[in-house]
Formats: C-alpha cells, sequence, structure tokens
C-alpha cells in the first residue's frame, strides 16, 4: 500500500528521493573520494622508506620524485647513491633523474635494479606486461598509462622533449631517439604515468646539449666539468623503524635533504587536502539534512492529505498502529530508495571520473569500494529519515478517524 | 442484535456554549433487520451510526453490536470489531483514490476478514456480484458515481460483516442510480441476513425500509439540556 500511494505522488516522491540522493551521492563521493586517496596516496609513499635530493621543500622532492608532478628541490651527486648502495642497511635504493618528458609524461633516468623494488610483502611490485627491463642507453620501460595513452608499442622509437611538463615550442631532443622495450602491468600508482630509462641516458643527452650551447655561446666546455649527479634517491630499508634516523644521518652526511614520504604526504593531506574535504562533507552533510527535512514535510504532508484516507482504512478496521506503519513505510522507502539512488550516483560519478582522476594524479581509484564510514554516514542517514518518518506516522497514530471521515477528496 | 441504552455523548468542544449533547433513551435492533434512521440534518443520524460503528465512544451508557459492549473495548479492540461486524458505506463513496476497485475491496477484506486467504478471488467475487465484473481494473476516477458506490458497497459487503451501515449512501447519486443502489444494498442484505441500517434524507426511500427510527430530538444544545435538568419537576 505505502508504494501504491507512492507511485500515485509519483512527482513529490520523486522530487524527494532525489533531494535524499543528491545529499547522500555527496557524502557518498567526498568520503569515498577521501578514503581512495588517502589509500592511493599511501600506496605511493609507502612503497619507500626514505627519499634523498637537494636542498629543499621535502615535500615538493617526494611530490617530484615519487608521484612525478612537481619540480625537483634540486640534486644530489651520483657518489651518494653509490654510497647508499653499500650501505648494509640498505635494502634497495634507486636513483632518480629528471629533466625531460614526452607528450608530458616524465622520462625518469634510473637504474635497472629500479624494477627490482620489492612491495611490503616481499613480492616484486614491478610486473611487466611486454617485453623486458632496459638494458642499453636510449633503451626505455614504459608506465602502463603512457603505453595506453601514448599506443606506443614494443620497439617503437619516440623523441624526448626538454622539461618536465608538455611546453609548446619546447626544444625537442632530435639527436637521441628512445627505444620502448618494455611496458609495465598497471600498478595503480603514479608509476604508471612514467617513462623509465637509463641514467646514462638522461646525462648523455644534457651534458651533449650543454656542449652544443657552449660551442653556439663560443664558451668553452670543461671535458669532465660537471659531476655526475640525480635528481633524487629512492630508499627501501631493511628495517623500516631506522627511517627518521637515517633521514637525520643522510641529512647530515650528503649536501641535500632526506624525508620518510609517507609523513610528508599526511602531513600534505592533514594540512592542506584535509580541509578542503572536511568542508566538502559539511556541505554534504548540510544537503542531507535538508534532504531528511523534505522527507519529514512530504511525508507530514502526505499524511495531512490523506487524512481522509487515513480515517477510511480506519472505518474499514485498520487499527492506528497499522496505518502508523503505513506512513512510517512510506518514509523508509522514501529513504531508503533515497539512499539506493545516492549510492549509485556518487559511485557513478566517481566511477566516470576515475579516468580523469587517474590521467590528472596517477592514482588508481576503485569507485565501487565502500569504506566504513561511509557506511556509517548511510547508517546515520538511514535512521535520520526514520526519525524523519516517525513524526508524521505518529500523527496519523494520534488522529481519531472520526474528524476526518467527512473531509472531501 | 444491536442495543444501545441511555446513551450521551457530548459533541463539540467540552465546555464551550457551542457544544451540543447527544442522548439516546433507547435503540434496539435485530439481527437482519433493515432499519432507517431519518430526521433532519444535525439530528444525530449519523452519531448513531458512527456509535454502533465504533467511530464514536459514549460518554455514558451501553452500547451493545454483535454480543460485544462497545464500551469495554479499547481502541484497538474496537477497530477490530468494526473490521469484523460492520461493514460501512458514505454518502461520498470514500474511496481510495491510488487503488483500482479490486484493491479498494480487498483493502476491505485485509482489515476487516476473518481470513486472509484467497483475498483477489473474493474480492472479484463481490464485485461481480454488484454488477461490476468488468470494471475492476478501473480506477475511482474511471468509474461513473453509481459505480463507485457500487464498490464502496462491495468493501462494505467483502468481509462478510453481520452489519452494514450506510451513511446516506443515494445522498451523492441521481435518482435512477440512487434507486438502483438502495435496491442493491437491501437485496444483499437480504439474501445474506445482514443487518442494514441506513441514514436517509428521503422519506420515499424510508418508506420502503421495513422499519424507520426518527431520530428528531437526540441532540440538543448543551445549555437547554442543562436547564432542562436543573428545572425543577
Amino acid at each position: 500500500m505505502a508504494w501504491r500511494y507512492l507511485r500515485f505522488r509519483w512527482l513529490v516522491s520523486l522530487l524527494t528521493i532525489s533531494g535524499v540522493a543528491v545529499g547522500v551521492a555527496l557524502v557518498c563521493a567526498v568520503l569515498a573520494l577521501r578514503h581512495e586517496s588517502e589509500r592511493a596516496l599511501s600506496r605511493d609513499a609507502g612503497l619507500y622508506d626514505l627519499v634523498a635530493g637537494g636542498k629543499g621543500s621535502p615535500l615538493q622532492l617526494v611530490l617530484s620524485s615519487v608521484y612525478h608532478i612537481d619540480s625537483p628541490t634540486g640534486n644530489l651527486p651520483y657518489a651518494d647513491f653509490e654510497r647508499f648502495q653499500r650501505d648494509p642497511r640498505i635494502l634497495w635504493s634507486a636513483p632518480v633523474g629528471l629533466g625531460d618528458n614526452y607528450a608530458g609524461y616524465r622520462i625518469v633516468g634510473t637504474e635497472t635494479q629500479f624494477f627490482d623494488l620489492p612491495d611490503r610483502q616481499g613480492k616484486p611490485f614491478f610486473q611487466f606486461a611486454q617485453g623486458r627491463r632496459f638494458e642499453e642507453r636510449f633503451e626505455v620501460v614504459l608506465g602502463s598509462q603512457v603505453a595506453q595513452s601514448t599506443r606506443l608499442e614494443i620497439g617503437d622509437t619516440f623523441f624526448g622533449t626538454h622539461g618536465l611538463v608538455e611546453v609548446p615550442g619546447a626544444e625537442v631532443h632530435r639527436d637521441f631517439p628512445y627505444r620502448v622495450c618494455g611496458i609495465l602491468a598497471p600498478t595503480g600508482t603514479a608509476q604508471d604515468r612514467a617513462i623509465f630509462g637509463t641514467l646514462a641516458s638522461v646525462w648523455e643527452i644534457h651534458e651533449t646539449e650543454d656542449r652544443l650551447h657552449s660551442a653556439i655561446q663560443g664558451s668553452a666546455l670543461l671535458e669532465g666539468r660537471q659531476e655526475r649527479e640525480t635528481t633524487a634517491i629512492l630508499i627501501r630499508l631493511k628495517t623500516p623503524g631506522l627511517r627518521l634516523w637515517m633521514a637525520d644521518e643522510i641529512r647530515k652526511g650528503t649536501d641535500g635533504i632526506a624525508t620518510v614520504p609517507i609523513n610528508e604526504i599526511l602531513r600534505f593531506q592533514r594540512g592542506i587536502i584535509g580541509p578542503a574535504q572536511k568542508a566538502l562533507l559539511a556541505v554534504a552533510s548540510a544537503v542531507v539534512g535538508v534532504a531528511c527535512l523534505t522527507v519529514l514535510i512530504t511525508l507530514h504532508q502526505a499524511a495531512e492529505r490523506r487524512r481522509r484516507d487515513i480515517a477510511i482504512l480506519r472505518s474499514l478496521g485498520a487499527n492506528r498502529r497499522e496505518v502508523a506503519v503505513l506512513v512510517f513505510t512510506e518514509g523508509l522507502l522514501l529513504t531508503g530508495a533515497g539512499i539506493l539512488l545516492g549510492l549509485l550516483l556518487g559511485h557513478g560519478g566517481l566511477a566516470l571520473g576515475a579516468g580523469t582522476f587517474r590521467e590528472a594524479t596517477g592514482l588508481l581509484l576503485y569507485p565501487w569500494r565502500m569504506p566504513t564510514l561511509e557506511l556509517a554516514a548511510l547508517g546515520a542517514i538511514g535512521i535520520c529519515g526514520a526519525i524523519a518518518s516517525l513524526f508524521p506516522a505518529i500523527s496519523c497514530y494520534r488522529r481519531t478517524p472520526i474528524d476526518d471521515l467527512h473531509l472531501t477528496e | 442484535m444491536i442495543r444501545l441504552k441511555e446513551v450521551s455523548l457530548r459533541l463539540g468542544n467540552a465546555g464551550r456554549s457551542s457544544s451540543v449533547l447527544f442522548h439516546l433513551p433507547s435503540f434496539e435492533v435485530e439481527a437482519g433487520e433493515a432499519v432507517a434512521l431519518t430526521g433532519p440534518s444535525g439530528c444525530g443520524k449519523s452519531t448513531l451510526l458512527n456509535l454502533i460503528a465504533g467511530l464514536r465512544r459514549a460518554d455514558q451508557g451501553q452500547v451493545e453490536v454483535a454480543g460485544s459492549d462497545l464500551e469495554k473495548l479499547n481502541s484497538a479492540q474496537l477497530d477490530r470489531h468494526r473490521g469484523m461486524h460492520c461493514g460501512m458505506v458514505f454518502q461520498t463513496f470514500h474511496l481510495l483514490a491510488p487503488f483500482t476497485a479490486l484493491e479498494n475491496v480487498v483493502i476491505g477484506l485485509r482489515f476487516g476478514a476473518r481470513t486472509r486467504s484467497k483475498l483477489k478471488e473474493k474480492a472479484t467475487e463481490v464485485l461481480d456480484r454488484v454488477g461490476l465484473g468488468d470494471r475492476i481494473h478501473a480506477r475511482p476516477h474511471r468509474l461513473s458515481v453509481g459505480e463507485r458506490q457500487r464498490v464502496a458497497i462491495a468493501r462494505a459487503l467483502v468481509g462478510d460483516a453481520s452489519i452494514l451501515l450506510a451513511d446516506e449512501p443515494t445522498g451523492s447519486l441521481d435518482p435512477e442510480t440512487g434507486q438502483e443502489v438502495f435496491h442493491l444494498l437491501r437485496e444483499v442484505a437480504e439474501e445474506d441476513r445482514r443487518t442494514l441500517i441506513l441514514v436517509t434524507h428521503d422519506p420515499a426511500l424510508a418508506t420502503k425500509m421495513p422499519r424507520h427510527f426518527d431520530c428528531s430530538g437526540l441532540v440538543r444544545s448543551a445549555s437547554t439540556a442543562a436547564r432542562k435538568e436543573n428545572s425543577p419537576r
């Protein structure tokens, strides 16, 4: 009966359901996005215990070397990397040399052991979808998103462009063609948006370019003048508990800085992303509050309009409890339908936007996952809807049928 | 059997000068009897009907319907009693707009029936009996006023209520349709040996009933009643 009454007032029902759905969708989207972005950011940052780089902002260092966004802080001597490799406390380390991009994707110069990075369970983090690691200079391995977006295949060649982002008119290194030798399987991290080549290639391109520029400008370039450098060094420790102590040691022993990426990211999230998300959540909660109020008003109005119908039911033998349950059920149906539709809208919206989000940030979202907080929020919304439905139900429970039987349709 | 004895109740707001007092010394109807309640507007015909249905409670006196003293029943028991023993037909039909004719009748059965099995079959059967076998899926707004009242009669009949209470059932109908509806009510009540109490303004209809009860004088203004009680006898 409750369903039939809702169908009979389909426009009002639809508008009420839509009101609840919009609020729920916003809450779901904000909570799911927060959970997924936290998880995705932590997944990237959690891969490395430490990142060492030139002096500057630790957050900038992490963003540039782990997430492949933002500019690097500066360089460290390659000798520092060699020293880390000999350190018995370090499980794995890899240099990161930046300078060029292809189609906006950064070309990361590193060493072949980069692909030996173990995940936290000790299994290899990188899997090859096609091909193999780079062995020679100017061989490159593509992250999965790069391969998908550029449609480059094994054996294809391309030229790198100077700079970390795609800028029209930027210098293209036409003398140094890169050749694709491998494509990585998706990792759901920023590594999917990078192109990995040898650090030696990065050095060669830029040393040659420097020589050329010096010759054009008539200035002398001293052979071997430049000490080989690396933009950052990614480190995994045998004992992650030593992170802070090692970071301190690196700061003291080198000319750069070292930081714990997960700490930087958590600080970043709590300091910058967190308040914005809280503000969004507050707006979403307000929308849900208004939606619950709409349920209350709709049901109250429906109950007022249906005083005669309720009286008829009572004249047919329905008792107070039965008519109250009928009105309450209508409220629950409205709220339930709103919650379901909102879930679909919220997560559907995330699913639709996941591709763009990945494109922009490299972070892989699982839009249909529901964090515990979201389940709790949905439960709270359901309770609010039930409370909103209770008032008109109580009002119907209290009415005396004889007062309303004289009412006309 | 319906028996009301020394029943009184105050109507309107108690204590206000506008309130009126309903007082019925005695009213009895045997099972299977057909009675017309007559009298001018506001004389208390509908109040008497509502007292029998348990839609109103008396302030004083005894209301006994189908073996139960209604004053001793709580609200839920009263609803249940009404659903089981009283089938009501109203002047303005009181059908539920979102539901079809069949569903309106099924709803009558759902709350009042002794058994809840085969609701649709039974409702269809009763609609067929009142001549609406081919209109069972029509919603009220698609039915003529006469058809609507037939649906209301079917709803009153479907639960096998032993008492049919009709409050001006022909009041909204044209004379011809009114006659049809009246005859239908009389016919089904007689066939099933149900008690029929019918409120009407129409003297012609009242004379066609085997018995009529004039309700004139049942309702007085509260102040008049008080003066009468206080005056020396």
